[in-house]
Formats: structure tokens, C-alpha cells, sequence
């Protein structure tokens, strides 16, 4: 892990929205601009970012389908595509995905999420309990992955799902890989393991590296990765990030906290949760000198915040390498701006951090030594027989 | 009809035809939806089976390619939840401009319909049918929250942000097909087109009458080979089938009827039994290539007079196809329609 580039991925705004997440998703247009959200994506292409998460809701277009739109006007980024189990056949997932590959030269992720809020699940008659979620979420893996290592047809019985000799002609298309990475979010147990079975990568909100390291411990061992999500407040000097992140709280006012309230009230995540009440209950809105939690009374779990100057976040960024983390998922207020930030300010000094952490290393063979062996292979190596 | 090859004549392989029906290629058929566009075709069937990519997500890019051709997206319910696929075709709206219509198939295939963990019975398909389109007709509505409680499906104060979007309609055009009384019966309550296999319009006449009372359009699955004289338009019917591999499509079609439940490809097979039922409505590629296959063969006059009567019988709409499909659809365009007065 210490010898890989850290890779950088953003979350598609609900693009025109440009304080995210400030409003009741009730409220959201389910309209957003095509045009800004294709300007963001090839900004992204230009800001060394690896892929958009595209997110799923009931306020939102699909975001399989908005990822074939945009996927036809840019020719880089790729789009994680979220994903929740129990809304669509696996086979017919599998199907939707291999097409988008094949139109879209491979570009897809997917974002595999198992749902935070029963309330809305049921929009989509669904109707189970949060570790009943998980088991499913299990089993429609466990099914794309067999239609995915080409060993059809495909039979599986499961207490969610049943195939018989399955098969499907589309290919996923890739010069990478032979299946798409699969990342999943959550901060519960159920999570980390289902992560360590069928993802490449799991995403966790941010917290302290301290606390983020035995966390994540178990699942860096079994050779999965593990990603931050965390929002980015970065400038050129630690004062002009600070005021941005003042301005960002002014802006809002009870309205907006209790639209957060009312959402951790309703959620059963324990990812969403934990961050929210961790924020609501800590002594100082710094977890750490740069990892902020003022702007998540306001705009929720994923507004937990890196601040500070180019330095001070690509110093931030390093810890977390360190201990481990190697994919970082951001979202910004307003996001364009922040990603231009972090292309041309932040990104340069990672990069330059890292070509002398790997000269150091390769002198110092010893260093490699002390990461546990699974992590040097490749996920893709790790999961094809798994 | 987009998807799906020329069968005639290529001499490929059944691998090979399976390999390249199974991977788009994109800027062919983006091609071939602009020739669509300047034929004045209102829309092209984009079909559905495990043989070929998914017809929603090609719909979506060749949208993005072009400028009015609509897509008929071919669907069937038990793949997804109605909620999710509100969700995606109102997002397919809002992207292409409203150029979205729906082909709601319940499946021939008992076989197939079990890759995708669908293990119904014909009828009890029909009854899905029925409930996924209701909710999906309650989230068009867009009149609150959506409540239903099914034996297939059950949605809790639903709502989608993504309205469909179109300067015509509220919600997309809803093509059903099939010929059992079930199938009838769904498309009458829900759909603004019951689509049906070909035969000659005195029978269809007669049995499209309740779905005309209803207020519900027909529509005819038809092949057509338009040629300036009827000598060659059956010439060209009889090569098409002699150079099929006649007895492996034979075959595969046993195969094919034997393992559907469909009534209405059972139905068209045995109307087979007669070569020609009327002066130009020829079956005789049905054998070898399948219900949609019974084609009209016939000077552009003879065909635009058919095409009259099944108009007389009550018939609005046609989803046609033809070898090679992009030829067929120019001499259509250009011979026959002038003739339809349209």
C-alpha cells in the first residue's frame, strides 16, 4: 500500500445546488444542470481525479443511467456508480453495467450501499432490517461476481435470491480489469465484513487517524483497502481556509440543522450516525488540527472537513497513508472551486511526497516489511478466485 | 427494430452473431437511429434478452447521439423494482428530451426469466404485470405519495424527485404486446398500444375490437420486403429463407417454441401452416426467424394497400423490420409511405 499513488476520487454534485446537502432531499428539483455536472467531470479529468461517485436516492436521477449520459461527453473519469441490492435483479444489474462498460471504454465503478434510511427503502418496496441488508447485499455480490468471473451459467440459491444457469452475453469491457472494482460503504461490523468478502475497497466517514487505524486494522489485513470520505475546505494559506469555512456556516441558519436532526433521527446507518453525533458531542469542532466538524450540524455526516493550507491537507492526507488509507472520496462547497483547488494546489505536493516516501522506501527495504503481505497484491489478483 | 442482426445471408457462425449481437457497436447503430430519423421513423424497438446489452442504458447513450428519434425500450417487470425503473426512464426523459416509450414484454421464456431469479408461471406473470404497471402509473401521476400493497409488490409513501420529462405526454407511451386474453386485459388497463402479431385483417379485425372500444391503439409486429415488382419482392422472400441454414433455424425455432409459453408465438406458428394469407402477408420466414418475421412481400403499392386495410381493420401503428433492416427501412420510407399519405 505504502508503494501505491494514493488515488482521489469526488462526489457528483447535485450540480447548481451549490450548498450540498443544505436542503431537505424532499425538496431537491431532481433536476439538476447536465451541463454543470459534465463541466465538473471534465474539470475532474484535468484535477487528476480517478472516478465520480455517482450517488443513488430518491431525490436524484438514476445514476446508472446519468453516468451513460455524461460517460458519452467526457473520455477519462469513470463513475462509481452507487448501487443498493434489492431494488434490481443481479442479473439485470450485471447486464446494465457490462452495457455502460462497453459503451463507456470500462469506466465504472461500482459503489455498492446498503441503504441508511428505512424510510426511503420503502419508496422502493424495501422492507428489511439493516443487518437483513447486509445478508443481501451478500448474496446479489456473490451473484454478480459469478456472472462477472465468466464461470456461467450461473446457479445460486440464497434466501434472497435464486438463479438457475444463468448467462449473460454482454462482457464487462475494460483494458484494466475483467470485473469492476467494487467499493462499499459503512462504518458498522456487518460493513466491514462484508467489505473484506466482495469489495476492493471500503469507505469509511473520517474521523482522528488515531481512532481511524484499530478501526480499520482488521480489514487492511485481509488485504481489502480502505477509503476516506471526507469533504475538502483547502486554500493557499491556513487563515483563507479557515474564513471559507466560517463563511460556509453562515450561511445557515436552525432551518438547515434541524433537516439534519430530523435525518439522523430517521437513519439506521451507523456510519451517518456515529459522525453526526460524534460532531454534536465533541468539546472543540477540531477532531485533529485540520479535520473539521463544524459544518456537520448543517449539512450533515459527509461534511466532516479537511481544512486548511495546500500543506497543511496534503500533510493530512500523508498521515492518513500511513496508517493505511489509500483512496479518498471528497465532495466540496462549491465543488468545482474546491477541486480546482485541490488539482492545483493540493495534488502536486502528494504527488512529490510520494516519489521521496518510495526512494526512502526502496532504500529502506525494512519499511515495506512492516505492512502485512496481502496488501502488496492486487485487488484484482486477490478477489479473481476468491 | 434496432438491436438484433441481418440474419439472412451472412453465413456467420451462431457464436459469432452471438458475440457481436452481445457488444453495441455504437457508432453503427448511431447511424442507423440518424437514417431512422431521416425515414420519418418514430421510434426503434430496442429489445431485451440475455443475448444482447441492456436496451434502458443503449437507449440512453444513443439518445445522447441523436435528435428525434424516439426509443421503444423493451421491458420486463420482475427485473427490478417499479420504483427504480420509474426512476431510470424518467432520468432517460430528462436526458433525451422525452424521447422514451416503453414495450412491456412479460416474458416468452420460462428458461431465460430464471437467470434473472424470475421463477413465475405465465399467468402469474400477467398479474405482476398488472401491479408493476399500477405503481408506475402512480409515480407519473405525480399526485403525492405512492401506497400500494400487492402479492408482488409493495411501496411505502413513494416518491422520485426526476419527473418524466416531454413537451407531449406525462408519462411515456406504453406498448404492450401478446395475444393470450391476459395480456389483453393488462394492456387494456394500462397501455396506450396493445401490440400484436400480424394476420389477416379480417381476423384482426374482429379481434382487436375490444381494445379499440377501450380506447386502447393496436399495433402489428411485421417484417416487410418492398420491391418495384412482386416478382422480385418474393424472390427476394425465397432467397431469404434458402439462405438461412434452413434446418439448424429450424431447429433452434423448435427449440425456441418448445421452451416458451408465449401464446401469441405458439399462435403465429401455427398460422405458419398457410404460406400466404393474403396477397402479400407471406409467413414462410416465420419458421426459420421467429413470430415477428410474418412479413408483407409485395410491390410498394401492394404493400401500402395492405397496410390500408390493416388501417380499415382499426390497426395505428406498426413496428416493422426487414433484410438488411437499414435497406428495407429506405425502400419503406421512400416507396411506401408516400403512399400511407403520411
Amino acid at each position: 500500500m505504502m508503494n501505491r499513488s494514493l488515488r482521489f476520487h469526488w462526489s457528483l454534485s447535485q450540480a447548481g445546488d451549490k450548498f450540498r446537502r443544505s436542503q431537505a432531499t424532499k425538496e431537491m428539483s431532481g433536476l439538476p444542470s447536465f451541463e454543470a455536472q459534465v463541466d465538473l467531470c471534465r474539470r475532474a479529468e484535468e484535477c487528476g481525479i480517478d472516478s465520480m461517485l455517482m450517488a443513488i436516492g430518491f431525490s436524484r436521477p438514476d445514476p446508472l443511467l446519468l453516468s451513460t449520459a455524461i460517460g458519452m461527453e467526457t473520455s477519462r473519469i469513470k463513475f462509481m456508480v452507487a448501487c443498493r441490492a434489492g431494488l434490481i435483479s443481479p442479473a439485470a444489474f450485471v447486464q446494465q453495467i457490462n452495457t455502460l462498460s462497453t459503451l463507456i471504454q470500462g469506466r465504472v465503478h461500482i459503489n455498492m450501499v446498503c441503504g441508511h434510511t428505512p424510510h426511503e427503502l420503502r419508496y422502493y418496496g424495501d422492507f428489511l432490517t439493516h443487518d437483513e441488508r447486509y445478508d443481501r447485499t451478500d448474496e446479489f455480490l456473490t451473484v454478480c461476481r459469478a456472472f462477472w468471473n465468466g464461470r456461467e451459467p450461473v446457479n445460486f440459491e440464497g434466501k434472497y435470491y435464486r438463479v438457475e444457469d444463468g448467462r449473460l452475453n454482454t462482457p464487462f469491457i475494460s483494458d484494466e480489469r475483467e470485473a469492476p472494482e467494487i467499493y462499499l460503504g459503512g462504518n458498522s461490523e456487518k460493513a466491514a465484513e462484508l467489505a473484506v468478502t466482495h469489495a476492493s475497497c471500503l469507505w469509511r466517514f473520517a474521523d482522528a487517524p488515531m481512532r481511524v487505524r484499530p478501526a480499520i486494522a482488521p480489514v487492511l489485513e485481509k488485504g481489502t483497502e480502505v477509503g476516506l470520505l471526507v469533504a475538502l475546505i483547502a486554500r493557499p494559506t491556513r487563515e483563507e481556509s479557515l474564513r471559507a469555512a466560517g463563511s460556509l456556516i453562515e450561511n445557515f441558519g436552525a432551518e438547515t440543522k434541524q433537516v439534519h436532526r430530523e435525518f439522523a433521527r430517521k437513519s439506521d446507518s451507523v456510519a451517518f450516525t456515529s459522525t453526526y453525533k460524534l460532531a454534536e458531542s465533541a468539546e472543540s469542532a477540531w477532531l485533529t488540527p485540520y479535520l473539521w466538524t463544524g459544518a456537520v450540524p448543517y449539512l450533515g455526516a459527509p461534511a466532516i472537513a479537511l481544512v486548511g493550507s495546500f500543506e497543511d491537507i496534503a500533510t493530512a492526507l500523508m498521515e492518513y497513508k500511513e496508517i493505511g488509507i489509500s483512496q479518498f472520496l471528497f465532495l466540496g462547497w462549491p465543488d468545482i472551486e474546491e477541486m480546482t483547488f485541490f488539482g492545483s494546489g493540493v495534488l502536486p505536493l502528494i504527488r512529490k511526497q510520494e516519489l521521496s516516501l518510495y526512494s526512502a522506501v526502496s532504500r529502506q527495504p525494512s519499511a515495506l516489511s512492516r505492512q502485512p503481505s496481502a496488501l502488496s497484491r492486487q485487488p484484482s489478483e486477490r478477489k479473481a478466485d476468491s | 427494430m434496432l438491436q438484433g442482426g441481418d440474419r439472412s445471408g451472412s453465413g456467420l457462425s451462431a457464436e459469432r452473431v452471438a458475440r457481436e449481437a452481445a457488444l453495441p457497436d455504437l457508432e453503427a447503430q448511431i447511424d442507423f437511429c440518424r437514417r431512422a430519423e431521416e425515414c420519418h421513423i418514430d421510434s426503434l424497438l430496442v429489445d431485451i434478452n440475455y443475448g444482447k446489452p441492456d436496451p434502458m442504458v443503449l437507449s440512453m447513450a444513443l439518445g445522447r447521439a441523436t435528435e428525434k428519434i424516439k426509443f421503444m425500450v423493451a421491458y420486463r417487470p420482475g427485473l427490478m423494482s417499479p420504483a427504480l425503473f420509474v426512476q431510470q426512464v424518467n432520468t432517460c426523459s430528462v436526458l433525451t428530451g422525452g424521447r422514451i416509450a416503453l414495450n412491456i414484454v412479460s416474458g416468452h421464456s420460462p428458461r431465460e426469466q430464471r437467470y434473472y431469479g424470475d421463477f413465475l408461471s405465465h399467468d402469474e406473470r400477467y398479474e405482476r404485470a398488472d401491479e408493476f404497471l399500477s405503481v408506475c402509473h402512480a409515480f407519473w401521476e405525480r399526485n403525492g405519495a405512492v401506497n400500494f400493497d400487492g402479492k408482488y409488490y409493495r411501496v411505502e409513501d413513494g416518491r422520485l424527485n426526476t419527473p418524466f420529462v416531454s413537451d407531449e405526454r406525462t408519462h411515456p407511451e406504453i406498448y404492450l404486446g401478446g395475444s393470450s386474453e391476459q395480456s389483453r386485459n393488462v394492456a387494456l388497463k394500462h397501455a396506450d398500444c396493445w401490440m400484436r402479431f400480424a394476420d389477416a385483417p379480417e381476423k384482426i379485425k374482429e379481434q382487436i375490437r375490444p381494445a379499440l372500444d377501450s380506447g386502447t391503439e393496436v399495433g402489428l409486429r411485421l417484417s416487410v420486403i418492398t420491391r418495384p415488382t412482386r416478382k422480385e419482392a418474393v424472390r427476394a422472400a425465397r432467397s431469404l429463407i434458402e439462405s438461412a441454414p434452413v434446418e439448424s433455424r429450424r431447429a433452434d425455432e423448435k427449440r425456441f417454441v418448445t421452451g416458451s409459453d408465449a401464446v401469441s408465438m405458439k399462435k403465429t406458428f401455427e398460422l405458419a401452416e398457410d404460406e400466404w394469407l393474403t396477397q402479400c402477408l407471406w409467413t414462410g420466414a416465420v419458421r426459420s426467424f421467429g413470430a415477428s418475421a410474418m412479413a408483407l412481400v409485395g410491390t410498394p403499392e401492394e404493400v401500402a394497400s395492405d397496410i390500408l386495410e390493416f388501417e380499415e381493420a382499426g390497426v395505428s401503428q406498426f413496428i416493422l423490420a426487414g433484410w438488411p433492416k437499414l435497406d428495407e427501412m429506405i425502400i419503406f420510407s421512400r416507396e411506401v409511405m408516400p403512399l400511407l399519405n403520411v
